[in-house]
């Protein structure tokens, strides 16, 4: 069953939370009022049947990454499936963004940590963490020296930018590229779900440079 | 509304093929079973049975309950393994009974860090492995933000606090340890780097000189880890032990009915 993902936030955002079966000790605060407006928006937007995609913000997402996403990236609208093929087929830099944790420093070494397999776009480079809102100096460093070594200093190549479809870190990283100079970034917001459902080629990958 | 949150960040490190998932399969267990047990594995009725949310509210912190009947000498559970199939680190503990092997029921709180199947596994006296499980839809417990800042988390590590429900007419008893207990997949809010794993692996609780349980954690425990009992007070205080994984070791003594010993 699939239910679409505007629908899954808004049923997120409705559904009655049960109390814990066990009582427990009070916690410190995670929450935030935003989803209460969003829910009040997204009940006019299905009202009126028609669904804006969110405007571009003037600056990073910083966190709740996986939402709906602007239709462009700079102004320039978004690549749809027979786009993104093709510039596959031309030879285009495909760059995955999904963040992986690897195993935990400090762990016990004999415990089990499975690392699962990541499935991306055939030829894709994982750059994994680079597409959060803000990046620590060694992450920061590491996207711009995956991308010079990528593009061979060339900051004219075209590359392809994505994650999983409604993910705001492909937006991230694909804006962060061009403010590193990269005229042809190119942000594929379908992501690996609209590459895989198109029945086009995958594989599994895993960091670059791990 | 922490929960939208906490299922949209964790969702972020969902496989990508789980959306299209209907019927959850046992593939992941296939996998994961010979990496824990030997044996086999029936799932015969009767030696325990577990109390899971179908969907969670807070990802980071499933109430999950465990209840073993009281069963014949020589078919005695006394011992039960946690795992949650789809955690990157799925042990989230073995737990261990004393020698009195009447009912005992046990809650913990977990981490379940995309959707999966929570499953526990009781081990006999006669070594015989019995499973229950049940389907937890929850997403981003592992990486979920520490509820507390690394500060505070830091001045309360070890306190602990034991109450029971006697008054309530319940046979039960909460033991609370305080604890980050970081999971290692949590991202630091300052340094933008995950935070080191640091979590309480071990934890013994006795009555007098009798053992009531014991556990071995993995990180797939949740934070301030609290485990409710069944306990009946019998005058002797009560000891809390627990080590982190740091080498770290804390302990409390308290009262048998709860009160400051």
């Amino acid at each position: 069953m699939t239910v679409p993902p505007l629908a899954r936030a808004f049923l997120t955002t409705l559904t009655p939370r049960p109390q814990p079966l066990t009582p427990h000790a009070g916690r410190g605060s995670r929450s935030r009022p935003a989803p209460k407006r969003l829910s009040v928006l997204l009940l006019l937007a299905m009202a009126w049947g028609a669904v804006a995609a969110p405007a571009e913000p003037p600056s990073y997402r910083l966190d709740d990454y996986l939402a709906p996403v602007p239709a462009t990236l700079k102004g320039q609208p978004a690549l749809d499936v027979a786009q993104a093929k093709a510039l596959w087929e031309s030879g285009a830099l495909f760059l995955d963004v999904l963040p992986h944790a690897p195993r935990p420093q400090g762990l016990a070494p004999d415990t089990v940590f499975i690392d699962k397999p990541h499935v991306s776009i055939k030829g894709a480079f994982w750059l994994p963490e680079v597409g959060r809102g803000e990046l620590s100096a060694h992450t920061d460093t590491y996207f711009r020296q995956s991308l010079s070594a990528l593009t061979a200093g060339d900051f004219s190549r075209k590359i392809v930018v994505f994650c999983k479809r409604d993910c705001w870190m492909s937006w991230n990283a694909a804006r962060r590229a061009q403010v590193f100079g990269y005229r042809n970034i190119l942000w594929f917001s379908d992501g690996i779900e609209g590459w895989r459902d198109a029945g086009l080629p995958t594989e599994t990958i895993k960091p670059y440079g791990s | 509304m922490p929960n939208r949150r906490l299922l949209l960040q964790c969702a972020l490190l969902l496989p990508v093929a789980a959306h299209a998932q209907t019927a959850p399969g046992e593939d992941t267990w296939v996998g994961l079973k010979p990496m824990f047990f030997e044996k086999p594995i029936d799932e015969a009725a009767g030696y325990v049975t577990l109390d899971a949310p179908v969907r969670a509210e807070d990802a980071a912190l499933v109430p999950v309950q465990l209840k073993f009947p009281a069963r014949e000498k020589g078919d005695r559970v006394v011992a039960a393994t946690v795992i949650v199939d789809e955690n990157p680190s799925p042990l989230v503990t073995t737990l261990r009974r004393g020698a009195d092997a009447g009912a005992f029921d046990f809650a913990l709180r977990l981490r379940v860090n995309s959707y999966s199947y929570v499953r526990v596994i009781a081990e006999t006296e006669s070594g015989a492995l019995h499973m229950v499980k049940a389907y937890v839809k929850a997403a981003g417990g592992c990486s979920a933000p520490a509820s507390k800042n690394p500060e505070e988390a830091k001045a309360n590590i070890g306190k602990m606090r034991f109450r029971t429900f006697a008054g309530q007419g319940m046979a039960e008893a909460q033991a609370m340890i305080r604890h980050p207990n970081y999971s290692g997949m949590q991202m630091d809010q300052l340094t933008r780097m995950y935070t080191p794993a640091w979590y309480v692996t071990q934890v013994r609780v006795r009555q007098g000189e009798n053992l009531l349980f014991s556990m071995e954690n993995g990180i797939s425990l949740s934070e301030d880890p609290t485990f409710r009992f069944s306990y009946l007070a019998n005058g002797q205080p009560v000891r809390i032990e627990a080590k982190d994984s740091t080498g770290a070791e804390f302990g409390q003594t308290f009262a048998a009915d709860g009160a400051a010993y």
